[in-house]
């Protein structure tokens, strides 16, 4: 069943009539389901299945074995680079994000440059706070009447 | 993996107007923007919980906090519940994405089976959290607010912690309290990040009970186009994409 309309959508169609005459190329209407095209999409869709499978048994396979073992640092950088792999081909081939035109596609990117400056700057003062109350006057006086105390 | 997009002439024209600049519906563009909002309140949550765990001198081990399985009685095996549950939310994702895809082409039929997959999949993933939910609340003796009680004895919690490392079981001897309270926020956040996640999924459940009967009605086969399979997808994946950041942060770090 095409959804095609051949006519120049009007302004109103726009929002409310049938809206697929703005897509482009996969997120288009088609009407051949057998089609190489059709087959080939479908392909793409387990490919990314098999890759999100295999990022995971690889995180789960470090987390059991090597978390220990490894570098915490190391460790850690191999996760937060795998979930951001695995993140890019969630939004970029099963939410069709990378089908989209390039403007809307930094739309939807741009402002998620704001997590930079969030986790930097939250993370920092997690730390901060740490080494702060580690060093006040007040936790050393605590832990020295503990200590006197245990003793 | 964006495929790069090379601007044609028609694409330079795009903002002339009479047509949609994005190549993108109203509403799709309208989903992306409520999704984006989403985004900023899991980041707001998962970063303060990292925040929180940077504040905290010891932190409990996911390896000795996750390491039930159902059936499996006292069983050590670490992360593999959990990882059953990513499986099956990454396969629930990839049936609502073929779902999507038979409605680009119409495709009925297939709509509603893909459909009915991804609903079997959401459900058994609110299932698996259910029992992991119990499962943890029998370990903490409640949900929100455990561990607050200044008595405590020390084992109820020492156990969430790295056997194998001799500072955490330093930090642990010498100040319980500061282990306790880690002990306590570590669930809080748990409870609060994953509760708010399978509320997701919940609603994400009923929205595509929603669609598959209107798929089934013939309502989208009328309106000529199967958009709005597309626009829940999107949320579909979006609960999947959250996931996959709350896996890395509560279990893997």
């Amino acid at each position: 069943m095409s959804a095609h309309s051949n006519h120049k959508p009007s302004v109103q169609d726009l929002y409310e009539g049938d809206q697929s005459a703005l897509y482009s190329g996969v997120m288009q209407h088609h009407s051949d389901v057998a089609s190489t095209e059709s087959k080939n999409q479908v392909k793409r869709i387990w490919k990314v299945f098999w890759i999100l499978l295999v990022i995971t048994v690889v995180e789960v396979f470090m987390g059991m074995f090597l978390s220990h073992s490894m570098p915490k640092a190391l460790v850690n950088f191999f996760f937060l680079a795998l979930t951001v792999l695995k993140a890019g081909y969630i939004v970029a081939v099963f939410m069709h994000l990378g089908d989209e035109i390039k403007g809307f596609i930094l739309t939807v990117l741009i402002p998620l440059v704001l997590f930079v400056w969030f986790i930097i700057a939250f993370l920092a003062d997690g730390g901060f706070w740490l080494h702060m109350n580690n060093q006040t006057p007040a936790r050393q006086h605590i832990e020295k009447v503990q200590n006197e105390q245990k003793n | 993996m964006l495929q790069a997009t090379v601007p044609t002439a028609k694409e330079q024209n795009l903002w002339g107007g009479g047509r949609s600049p994005f190549n993108v519906s109203y509403g799709k563009i309208m989903i992306w923007f409520f999704l984006l909002s989403d985004a900023l309140t899991f980041g707001a949550l998962l970063i303060s919980y990292g925040t929180r765990r940077f504040f905290s001198q010891v932190w409990p081990d996911a390896n000795q906090v996750f390491k039930s399985f159902p059936f499996m009685g006292e069983a050590n095996l670490p992360l593999l519940f959990v990882s059953l549950m990513t499986f099956i939310l990454i396969m629930s994702s990839v049936t609502m994405v073929l779902a999507v895809h038979a409605g680009h082409y119409g495709d009925k039929k297939n709509v509603v089976k893909w459909l009915l997959w991804t609903i079997i999949g959401g459900i058994a993933f609110l299932a698996c959290q259910a029992w992991e939910w119990t499962h943890l609340h029998g370990e903490c003796n409640g949900l929100w607010g455990a561990f607050t009680d200044v008595a405590t004895p020390v084992s109820s919690f020492a156990g969430f912690f790295d056997h194998h490392s001799a500072h955490v079981q330093a930090v642990i001897a010498a100040h319980p309290l500061v282990a306790m309270e880690s002990t306590h926020q570590f669930f809080n956040f748990f409870f609060t990040i994953t509760g708010f996640h399978g509320a997701h999924v919940t609603s994400g459940v009923i929205f595509n009970i929603l669609i598959l009967i209107n798929v089934v009605n013939g309502t989208y086969e009328k309106r000529g186009h199967y958009e709005m399979v597309e626009k829940v997808g999107l949320y579909w994946h979006f609960v999947d994409l959250v996931w996959v950041f709350v896996f890395t942060c509560f279990y893997l770090l």
